[in-house]
This record gives structure tokens, sequence and C-alpha cells, in this order.
């Protein structure tokens, strides 16, 4: 071929190749093939002679940092404990997308573990739509045969709350998976070899900006685009200054919040992380997840809010040298008060329209139990929200994560909580309304009055909106 | 044979129409109807029975201060990029067909590129050329000297949009360039030799020769950029900036689809899609009333 031809035929195929470039991604849903053991006896009884009219499960799961090999795993186990029953398991990243038409067409899976902050917005739909089964009986039946109910085994303070008692009647509707807990991180190495101490208040917090300065980084960073990130030093902070009424107050929508003194104290620091010189590092209003944190273990700032996830979703991320990770929780306002932290749990549901529930709701008791807790440390790395489980899980997960969760078992104070729902057909949405407006604190583009008169307002419509539902019901 | 030739052709092009006609109903038409139709109800998209509230979700958006922020943010940009992108297409468009550069097919290839690129790969692209200590733009300015001029431009209120304008430029300016190179090439040559002969300059011929023989080109290109903006912003508004900083980014897309998925408020989110319909639809009809002239 001629020079010019051949340039031509080059340029063409690198455009094409290019495109193929876009067709990376996985597609959504695999199903496992289980493999059903004892075929022959038809109406098959399971162990302890549990007998199901059907014996077929849908399970839907969110596949994320955490894999699906856990899950795939359990219901083998399951199939092997319960002979006769067969278990379909439909995993992706993009689980609520995946689910939606099943659930909009009346067809839902029987069980779902819905993670991630793209899928979490289904649950409370569900939540408002009353569309998810009461599971209290679960959790108050005996884990074993003869034992304790199984809610003593839980974590303290999670079946009680909000993330897995929506509706404030002390009945439960979303089973805990998966814990994690959130607060600032810095790096150890760095505290151990300068010997510097770890603050204890928000004073020794931000007197630490001139020894941050002294080594070539700015106080603190966070996760710019995803200003929601900083409800992992907020509503500890609210807890410290103004206890659980305060955050009651803050998560029950009551306007009466962002007159008080609790808010003034708690946005005060906002404020002067803004305002302060080499408070904030340069550039992190502009940063997504990923660049922030990355720059965070370049050195480029002291203290960052995370999650138990960070180490893990961090792996293959470029580091300064020696580089350890080491968690903090939030600091206190007085030195009387102790370390806090923020806990979440992730959330698993069974539909009410599920056509097995009995069998989902068997399902669901079998992932509490102890050889499952190990097995989701093994595969997983994860702990489940269950006592002792960090130290079931202490071979598989990290040094770092281990000693979080033994702080938390130790000392540290946690705290959790989540929004009241909002009316059906509002268009607020409380997260959203309390956090992306930082971005403009932190951009000296507004201040902190101007803030909670906005905040006032609209926690106020919002309960307007909610007693004109009410009114309609 | 008992059917005459027509209506044996007739059958036949009504059976090739037919598999297009029917997908065409069912992933258009009828998905259409059904956001007109679910405008006027009240309703989470996830389990419950609709409930029929009239044009209440109509009379709710334009008291919503963040709609119309993201109808705000949305126009400017319908504005602003159409306008350059065209621009800039035509003017390469012109150099390129006119020029006797060996290198042609290159630029065009070259400037051709953005246009098939994947719109998140731009998205993530064009983050990390506006990243505030590492992206090109900053770093180019700190190595020019004018350090100073360096922001965060994605986390600004004031620079945020014009930033992402340029990303949809980049974007769609190569591939108007070529339509309109393509019809340059339509255009005799005659018409420039001619005008050279009189002395016409060379902007002079662009005004005078190239726009008017191309109008009908760009008079399309023209509601077919707008239309692009609405479509292509949503991904890149979603992966640069979320919205933010907030909310100075968000468009009518990116709103639509936090209500109707983050918020579980369906109807709401299918009357934004009704008033974008109706707004586009208006758009393409006064940008062609403009635009038209008499037949030549």
């Amino acid at each position: 071929m001629k020079p010019k031809k051949w340039l031509t035929t080059v340029a063409a195929s690198v455009v094409a190749v290019s495109v193929l470039a876009g067709c990376g991604s996985n597609n959504g849903s695999n199903e496992a093939s289980p493999s059903a053991s004892n075929p022959s006896s038809p109406s098959a009884s399971s162990e302890g002679g549990k007998q199901f009219e059907n014996m077929e499960l849908n399970v839907a799961v969110f596949q994320g940092g955490y894999g699906r090999e856990y899950w795939d795993q359990i219901a083998e186990e399951f199939m092997k404990d319960y002979p006769g029953t067969k278990i379909n398991i439909t995993a992706s990243p993009k689980i609520a997308e995946l689910v939606r038409p099943k659930i909009v067409a009346g067809n839902p899976p029987d069980f779902m573990y819905i993670a991630g902050s793209d899928n979490t917005p289904i649950l409370s739909g569900l939540i408002k739509d009353n569309a998810l089964t009461d599971l209290t009986d679960v959790f108050n039946e005996p884990a074993e045969e003869g034992g304790a109910p199984l809610k003593d085994k839980i974590l303290p303070g999670v079946l009680e709350s909000r993330s897995s008692s929506p509706y404030g009647d002390g009945k439960v509707y979303l089973a805990p998976y998966n814990f994690g807990v959130m607060g600032l991180w810095y790096n150890k190495t760095l505290f151990d070899e300068k010997g510097i101490s770890v603050p204890k208040t928000w004073d020794e917090w931000f007197a630490l900006s001139a020894t941050a300065k002294e080594n070539d980084r700015a106080l603190f960073t966070y996760q710019g685009l995803y200003p929601g990130y900083l409800e992992e030093i907020i509503v500890p902070s609210i807890y410290s200054v103004g206890g659980q009424e305060a955050l009651d107050q803050f998560y029950n929508l009551d306007p009466e919040f962002w007159k008080s003194d609790t808010f003034k104290q708690v946005w005060g620091i906002l404020e002067k992380i803004a305002n302060e010189d080499n408070a904030l590092m340069k550039g992190t209003i502009a940063l997504n997840h990923t660049q922030s944190q990355t720059s965070f273990m370049q050195g480029d700032a002291m203290f960052i809010p995370n999650g138990t996830w960070f180490e893990d979703e961090m792996k293959d991320a470029p580091r300064e040298e020696g580089f350890q990770f080491g968690f903090l929780g939030a600091p206190a306002f007085s030195a009387d008060k102790p370390a806090m932290a923020m806990t979440n749990v992730e959330q698993m549901v069974i539909p009410a329209k599920a056509k097995n529930p009995e069998l989902a709701k068997e399902f669901l008791k079998y992932l509490y139990t102890d050889n499952s807790v190990k097995l989701n440390a093994e595969k997983s790395k994860a702990v489940l929200a269950v006592k002792g489980a960090a130290d079931i899980a202490k071979e598989y997960i990290s040094e770092s994560m281990y000693n979080v969760y033994k702080a938390v078992d130790e000392g540290i104070v946690t705290v959790n909580g989540a929004f009241q729902s909002v009316a059906k057909g509002s268009k607020y949405n409380p997260s959203d309304e309390v956090f992306k407006p930082i971005s403009s604190i932190m951009n000296k583009q507004m201040t902190v009055e101007e803030y909670g008169d906005k905040m006032y307002q609209i926690y106020t419509n919002i309960q307007n909106e909610l007693k004109e539902n009410g009114a309609q019901e | 044979m008992n059917m005459s030739m027509k209506t044996r052709r007739g059958l036949f092009i009504a059976a090739c129409l037919l598999p297009g006609l029917a997908l065409f109903l069912l992933f258009k038409v009828y998905p259409t109807i059904q956001i007109f139709h679910k405008s006027l109800y009240l309703w989470t998209g996830v389990g419950d029975e609709p409930k029929f509230i009239g044009l209440k979700n109509f009379v709710d958006m334009f008291q919503d201060d963040v709609f119309l922020l993201a109808l705000r943010n949305t126009g400017f940009l319908m504005l602003i990029v159409p306008v350059l992108t065209l621009l800039i297409a035509l003017v390469n468009a012109s150099m390129l067909t006119q020029s006797k550069l060996k290198e042609r097919g290159f630029y065009r290839t070259v400037f051709f590129f953005p246009s098939i690129l994947s719109f998140v790969v731009i998205a993530i692209l064009w983050s990390f050329i506006y990243h505030p200590t590492m992206g090109f733009v900053n770093s180019g300015l700190e190595l020019l000297g004018l350090g100073d001029w360096a922001m965060a431009w994605l986390g600004d209120q004031r620079t945020v949009l014009w930033a992402l304008a340029v990303t949809l430029i980049w974007q769609a300016a190569g591939y108007y360039m070529v339509m309109y190179m393509a019809g340059i090439d339509g255009i005799s040559p005659d018409l420039y030799e001619a005008a050279s002969l009189d002395g016409a300059s060379k902007i002079q011929q662009f005004f005078k020769i190239t726009i008017p023989m191309l109008w009908e080109i760009i008079r399309v290109t023209i509601i077919f950029s707008i239309n692009g903006v609405l479509t292509i912003s949503f991904v890149i508004v979603s992966v640069m900036t979320a919205g933010g900083p907030d909310r100075h980014s968000e468009v009518v897309m990116t709103y639509l689809y936090g209500q109707a998925f983050t918020n579980s408020n369906f109807g709401y989110a299918m009357a934004i899609g009704v008033f974008i319909f109706i707004i586009s639809l208006l758009l393409a009809l006064i940008s062609n009333k403009l635009t038209e002239r008499g037949s030549h």
C-alpha cells in the first residue's frame, strides 16, 4: 500500500479500536448455578425437620468491594443444610437498577441485600411505600434451638436505630449486615516518627495546623464533590455537644435545630476550616473521593474523613513512603468528653410482595450463625453487625481495620442515625439539603448564618408537607 | 396471481416498515405517552399505586428553587455551547477545506476523534485536566508563571459552568466540523475563484459564500447541537461535578434523575421530563422559523 493510504488505515483502526475501549464494563446479573442436593425426595425435609411450601428462593445482592463469593458460598451451605431448596442469586454493582423493574411489576426478589450509595435510595422508596416485610419476629425467635433470641447476638443499639426500624415503632424492617466505622484518618507513621500526639479535642486538632505546615501539608481535606462525607465529623460532633436530644432534633427534621447552640458550635468548626490558613487543602472543593483520598495518602493533607472500607478501596493507590492508616474518629469539644465515631450498618430486606417470605426469613436467620459470620469475614473481609465479629474476622482483615473495630469495642463512643422519611412526593432529600450547601460554606460564598436560615426554612417546609400528608391519609 | 404488482409492492413495503415501526412505537412512543401520563400522578416509582394529583407537579416545579437554578444552568449551556461549537466547527471546516495543507487528513481525524469517545471517558479525562493541583490547566498556568490564576475550576460556582461548557464544546466541534466540510466540498470551487478574482478576501468569502451556501446544513446542526447539550450534559455533570458545588452545575436532566431515583419522586420527575420535551420542541420550532429563508 502506498504510505498515505497506509497511514489512513492505521488512523482508522486506531479510532475503531479506541471505540472498543469504552466496552470494558461487566454486565449486570450472573445467575449462580445452585447444586441442589437430594433431588430424590419430592417433599424434602430440611435440618430440624422444617418444611417449606416453596423451596425456591430468589436473592438479589449488591456486588461491590466485598465481592459476591460470600453470597455464593453461604447459599451453597444453606442448600446443603436445607436439602431440596434452590437459591438463585443475582449480583451486580447496579443491583437497584436490575431489581427496580421487577419490583414495579409486583414480582420482587424474595431477599435483597442493597448497599452502595447508588442503590440505597431504592430502599428509601420501599420504606415510603410500606413495601417491606416486618422482620421483628425473626429477631425475637431463638438463634438456635432453645437458645437466646437472635436480637441478643446483634450489636447493641442497631436494631433500635432508624437504619433497622425506620418507622420509629420498634419493628424491624431492615436487617443489619456489615457494619462500618467512620471518622477521621491520619498517617500513623508520620505521627509516630514526628512524635505528634493524636488530638482529643477540636482545639488540639486545629492547633496541629502549624505542625501540618511544617510537614508540607494542609491540615484537612475531604471528598469535595461529595460533601456528604462530612457527616462523619458533623454527626459525632452534634452528639458530643448536644447529646442524643440534639441528634434527634437533627435527624427528625426539627427546624429548631438550626437555631440551637449545637448547630452554631458544630458548623463553627466547618467555618473555621474554611477560613483558617492552611486548614483546608487547596482545591479540595473540586476533588472527587478517589482524588482527595489519594492526595491524603500522598501526604498533601493530614486528616480526611472516611470509613473502614478505606484501606481496601485504595489498595492499589499510590501513597507516601511508609504510609500507615491511623483512625481517630471525631475529636470531642472538651477534654472531659470521649472521642467518638459514626457507624453505619448495611441493610438486607424482604419485600412485602416476595413470593417466598418464609424461606427468605429462614435464610436471613442462617446468615447470623457463627459459621456464616466467619465465612463473611473470610470472603468479604468485612465485619458483620454481631457481637464479637471483629475477633472472628481478625485473621482476615487488615491490622488497621481490626484496630478500628477494637477501638469501638473498647471505648470510642459510637453514634448512628438516619433522617426521618419526608412526605411522599416531597422534592426534598434531607441529606442533600443539609450537606450540599456546605460546599458554599467551604468556598466562603455562604456564611453559617445564611446557611442556618436556609435550613430552617427547608425543615419548616418539610414539616408542613408531613402535616399535610398526615391530614390527607 | 390475484394481487396486482402494485398491491404486492405495497405489501412488501409495509412488511419492511413494520418491524421498525413496531420498535419505534414500543420504545419511543409508548414511553413518551407514559411520561405524560405519569406526570399527573404522585408515584414513588417503586411499589405503590400511583395517585392522581392533576397538575400539582407542574405547579410545584415552578416554585422549586433548585429546579429553577437547574433551568438557568441548562439554559446557559444551551446558549453558549451551540454558538461556540458551531462557530469553531465552521471556521475549522473552512480552513481545512480551503487550505492546501498536506496534513489535512490528520487534522480532520484529530478534531473528529473526541466526538466518538464515550461521554464518561470524556468526563473523567476532563476531571483530571481540571484537577486543582495535578491537572493540565493549573500546572500549565503555573509553568507560565500565572499560578495566581489557577483555581478549582470545577469547585467554584463562578467557573464551573464555563469549565463544563469547554468540555462540551471540545466533544462536539469535530463532529460538526466534518459535517460542514462535507457541505463545503459540495460548493462549486468556481464561486470561490470568481470571488477572489473580484478581490474578495478570505474572510469576505467565508461570510458571503460559505455560510449562505451551507445555510440549510447549519440550520439542522443548530437544532442537533442544542438537543445534544441536553443529553450529553447529564453524563458530564454527573461524573465531573455531581451537580455541585451546591447545585450550581445542576442541569435539568441530573435533577430529573435525582428526583426519580434518589428521592423516589417519580411523578415529579416525569413532570420535569414533560417540561423538557415541550421546551426542546419549542426551541426546535423557533430556531427553524428564525433561520428560515425563502428558497433560492
